[in-house]
């Protein structure tokens, strides 16, 4: 692949070519950081198209000084939050998987089916847990562990700034933390009937 | 040691030191909430890509194409409705003048002579009586005046271009 900054300025003087190669290397991130802001294979496809679209249109905006995954995921994060701003009831994404619409990358650090099986299982819980935060905390949080960016980075995509960036990502953790422990004690009362009576 | 720092550690989810990290686990034991909030880490920590169906550049591609047609539309229609309203006012604001000029040329070309001589004249009067201020402003303005309106001028422009660049340059989201 070319270099970024030289596809970049190729796009910027009208070629359809480069922005290509640029979809092809960003669309993996854009797609996922939908897909965890809105939950829905769908929903998460229009907008990553969305995204690339409306990158197109500002090419001209961009700041060479930023990352452009930086600036594209910022994009994306805005027009999800946005989105979800708009959208008058949630939805549920656990079945997505289900149906087969989602690929997953492969964990090659995963040693056996049943350890993958679990973590697979607590995949989808967080991604349910997701759901349940505030769309700029849920986007805090994705650009955070998903996409690796800095807090400042995070601050900049959000236009935020750094303190509130903390301050977003410890209420996200601390909620995800309570929901976590909620679904703990849900689970280990269902499970209770079936065990054997203690006498 | 408290719950407290525990906490802390974890809801700011950095390194930890190996020390750190033993009398936390030596917590976890004890602490629901703290591993509650350490298994959401973990998890976060575990990081799986959620990746688009096979196709999706090509996918875009009539997107884009739609996007570009579209605009190509909407600029098309922009120069008729431009071209359209200009035709309208040409005809709105000269329509009467060329009626005359077509019906009788000889009136239309003096009324011609006579608009442009008029023209000529207001503006020679105008600079007349321009100059004719300037000179009895001149004796009343103290001598350095000048400058200082010209530095005032020049400190206002930098500081609207400073501004501008700073308005310009902080939002980077399209």
């Amino acid at each position: 692949m070319k270099d970024e900054r030289e596809l970049v300025a190729q796009a910027q003087h009208g070629s359809d070519e480069a922005f290509t190669a640029l979809v092809e290397a960003y669309q993996t991130h854009v797609y996922n950081l939908c897909y965890r802001m809105l939950g829905e294979a769908e929903s998460a496809e229009d907008a990553a198209q969305e995204t690339f679209l409306r990158a197109f249109q500002h090419i001209q905006r961009y700041d060479h000084g930023r990352p452009f995954g930086t600036w594209l995921l910022s994009i994306a994060a805005h027009y999800c939050i946005d989105r979800l701003r708009r959208r008058r009831f949630s939805l549920t994404s656990l079945d997505d998987d289900e149906a087969g619409r989602v690929l997953e990358l492969p964990d090659p650090a995963a040693p056996s089916p049943e350890l993958e099986t679990v973590r697979r299982e607590q995949r989808e819980q967080m991604q349910g847990f997701l759901q349940q935060l505030n769309s700029v905390d849920r986007a805090a949080i994705v650009l955070r562990y998903w996409n690796d960016c800095s807090e400042a980075e995070i601050a900049a995509a959000l236009n935020l700034t750094v303190s509130a960036v903390k301050s977003r990502l410890h209420r996200a953790r601390r909620e995800l933390g309570d929901l976590w422990q909620e679904e703990g004690s849900r689970t280990n009362r269902a499970r209770r009937p079936h065990e054997s009576p203690a006498f | 040691m408290n719950h407290q720092p525990f906490e802390d550690w974890l809801l700011e989810d950095e390194s930890l030191t190996i020390q750190q990290q033993r009398e936390l686990h030596a917590h976890l034991r004890s602490c629901t909430s703290c591993s509650a909030i350490a298994a959401s880490n973990m998890a976060l920590h575990t990081k799986h890509l959620a990746i688009p169906l096979p196709g999706f550049t090509e996918r875009f591609q009539p997107r884009l194409a739609a996007w570009k047609k579209d605009q190509l539309r909407r600029q098309a229609m922009g120069t008729v409705v431009l071209v359209a309203a200009g035709l309208a006012l040409l005809y709105a604001g000269a329509g009467p003048a060329m009626l005359q000029a077509v019906r009788s040329p000889a009136a239309w070309m003096s009324n011609v002579a006579v608009y442009v001589l008029s023209v000529f004249t207001m503006a020679s009067v105008a600079g007349h009586v321009g100059s004719v201020l300037l000179r009895g402003l001149s004796g009343l303005i103290p001598p350095g005046a000048g400058w200082a309106v010209a530095a005032g001028g020049f400190s206002l422009g930098v500081l609207w271009a400073s501004m501008m660049r700073r308005r310009l340059r902080a939002p980077q989201g399209a």
